[in-house]
């Protein structure tokens, strides 16, 4: 059984179809990078499984439960954390604090939030600093801090909550070289302890070195789908894309994550 | 030591130093006044739960505050309850009420929350006032249901006029003390707890909050559910101090007096109510002879507040610490 099925997926502003029809499956596991041109329709994908969107028509199931009606907090519950495009965060909370709202929130519905936090969670927020390389700085206000630390800190909260299935909204956009292999390291480590991950990128650096799997969309629709190598020989991926000469450089990094892979094995 | 215990200690020393004043003190008009301040301090001290915690936008307090009075003064008056049963029976039914408005509220934000929970406090005022229809016939002669523009009086008191006689002003007092001791504990425990986290994180972004699990449906029910009872506990007690309770409780300028208690002192900060509370009623008793030129004068603190501490007093006292404790910790680095 598929982690994650999103079957004819379709959502429609008016005439235009943001995302039309669009089917795929999830193994357990897996790391799932979607790129593609700008509005073509990654984003409200995300959102429709995230439940931010409701889906104009479709389902989407997550460990074979249809959780196409779920609110996004039920869909929180069900074990799905996505971090925003944006630099979300809880401003005048302490990032240690914004990483507690997740952890004490977001695993399981609470009917009567308690007075004090149980230590077990404490430790969650710890550990999940931790995992980030934030530890050092929890208790400034989350808005003192640069791009990076934000993006990271919207990652700490959502591996707070133990997700079955992590969603990735650009987490590299707009950082520096340096900031793209910080955070790969982070997200690399993540998919290594077994949490599925899904994440959209137009860094095709960061896209090809974590993904096992890519899907490129394109007008709502699925224009590629396989492994990162077969990017750059899709001529319409080439040509709606990538163009020429990222097309060049796709195929070199892709060919040099094989040899990482080989090395590895 | 945690900002929780270090807000209970400063909670413990206020009460202490209130329950002396009377002593200290020794005029009648001062205790009495320092009773309306509780009375005050307690509705904005839960005021800043939903305006400053929570972030929602609600005008309703006041409402809340004049249901809290009006039902106490009905049930003495015309059950005669004793006011030890029907104060709490006030602070219930404003509970219920503030659910319900909660409730209407929910599709709702920023300014539209203000609107719509003035709309209700002021159509509330009108019924009362425009209600003309004799509902019982008293000696006095004609009473309207709700007690139209003359409200009701004779309703009943604590007791404290048979026990303690021309003394029983200091008997207000202390239950004063009570009320607004309670509500501020109440504030204290729910600020530093994950409900208070809750509560800021939907105030900062509501649309993360849903993603991390955070569901504003039910926690924006849940903060107008627990603000309101002290609030109405505050009405019920207003009603029982001043043995008067008329639809002046439900005027405009007495809500914004209350509001500008929270903005003076600073928004979302424990103490930052109460700290208002004091210095707005001090300005006020001192501007008592000034006449007309009283509103001006609160109209220029409040401007002039705002415009030189958008934190309010308790955001100057917090910069003004950092800053005294920035050199000294910078010294202690040195040392070491």
């Amino acid at each position: 059984m598929p982690l994650l099925s999103c079957r004819n997926v379709t959502k429609a502003f008016g005439s235009l179809m943001a995302v039309s029809d669009l089917s795929f499956d999830l193994a357990a596991g897996e790391v799932l990078g979607i790129g593609g041109p700008n509005g073509a329709g990654k984003t409200t994908l995300f959102e429709m499984i995230s439940g931010q969107t409701r889906v104009t028509s479709g389902s989407v199931v997550l460990e074979g439960r249809d959780i196409t009606r779920l609110s996004p907090v039920g869909r929180c519950h069900a074990g799905l954390a996505r971090v925003f495009q944006l630099n979300t965060g809880f401003d005048s909370l302490t990032l240690r604090e914004n990483v507690l709202v997740a952890a004490y929130y977001g695993r399981a519905p609470r009917r009567m939030p308690g007075f004090r936090i149980p230590s077990e969670v404490g430790d969650r927020v710890q550990e999940a600093l931790c995992r980030v390389g934030l530890e050092t700085r929890a208790d400034r206000p989350a808005a003192t801090l640069p791009v990076i630390d934000r993006k990271l800190l919207m990652i700490a909260g959502a591996l707070a909550m133990s997700p079955k299935l992590l969603l990735l909204d650009e987490p590299v956009g707009g950082l520096t070289q340096r900031e793209i292999d910080q955070v790969a390291e982070v997200v690399g480590r993540v998919a290594a302890d077994g949490v599925t991950v899904v994440l959209i990128e137009h860094v095709m650096r960061f896209l090809v070195q974590l993904s096992s799997r890519v899907m490129i969309l394109h007008h709502g629709k699925k224009l590629y789908e396989g492994d990162a190598a077969g990017l750059s020989r899709d001529r319409d991926v080439v040509e709606v894309y990538l163009g020429q000469g990222a097309g060049r450089e796709v195929a070199r990094l892709a060919a040099g994550r094989e040899q990482g892979a080989q090395h590895a094995g | 030591m945690t900002a929780m215990r270090r807000d209970l200690l400063l909670c413990g020393l206020f009460a202490a130093a209130a329950l002396a004043w009377p002593m200290v003190s020794g005029l009648r008009y001062s205790v009495t006044q320092t009773t309306f301040f509780f009375i005050w301090a307690t509705v904005v001290v839960q005021w800043n739960l939903v305006f400053g915690i929570s972030g929602i936008f609600s005008l309703a307090q006041v409402a809340l505050f004049a249901i809290g009075a009006y039902v106490t003064a009905m049930l003495g008056y015309y059950l005669g309850t004793s006011m030890l049963l029907a104060m709490p029976a006030g602070a219930v039914v404003a509970v219920i009420a503030s659910i319900a408005l909660g409730l209407a509220c929910l599709r709702l934000y920023g300014p539209y929350v203000a609107l719509l929970t003035l709309c209700v406090s002021q159509v509330l005022y009108v019924l009362i006032v425009n209600d003309t229809d004799c509902f019982t016939h008293p000696p006095a002669g004609c009473m309207p249901l709700m007690g139209g523009v003359r409200g009701f009086s004779r309703f009943g008191d604590l007791g404290f006029r048979d026990w303690l006689g021309s003394g029983f002003y200091i008997g207000n007092y202390y239950v004063g003390l009570a009320l607004l001791t309670a509500a501020i504990l109440f504030s204290i425990l729910i600020i530093h707890s994950p409900m208070g986290l809750a509560f800021r994180a939907l105030r900062d972004n509501p649309v993360y909050a849903a993603a991390r699990g955070v569901d504003r449906f039910r926690y924006q029910l849940w903060i107008f559910g627990l603000s309101a009872f002290f609030t109405g506990l505050a009405g019920a007690f207003y009603a029982v101090n001043t043995g008067v309770v008329g639809p002046v409780v439900f005027s405009f300028p007495h809500l914004l007096f209350l509001l500008s208690m929270i903005v003076v002192g600073g928004v979302g900060t424990v103490w930052g109510p109460v700290i208002g509370a004091v210095v707005l009623m001090v300005a006020d008793e001192l501007m008592r002879e000034l006449g007309d030129f009283r509103d001006i004068g609160m109209g220029l603190i409040l401007v002039g507040c705002v415009v030189l501490m958008p934190k309010g007093l308790s955001g100057l006292f917090q910069s003004l610490s950092a800053r005294l404790a920035g050199p000294a910790a910078s010294a202690a680095e040195k040392a070491k």
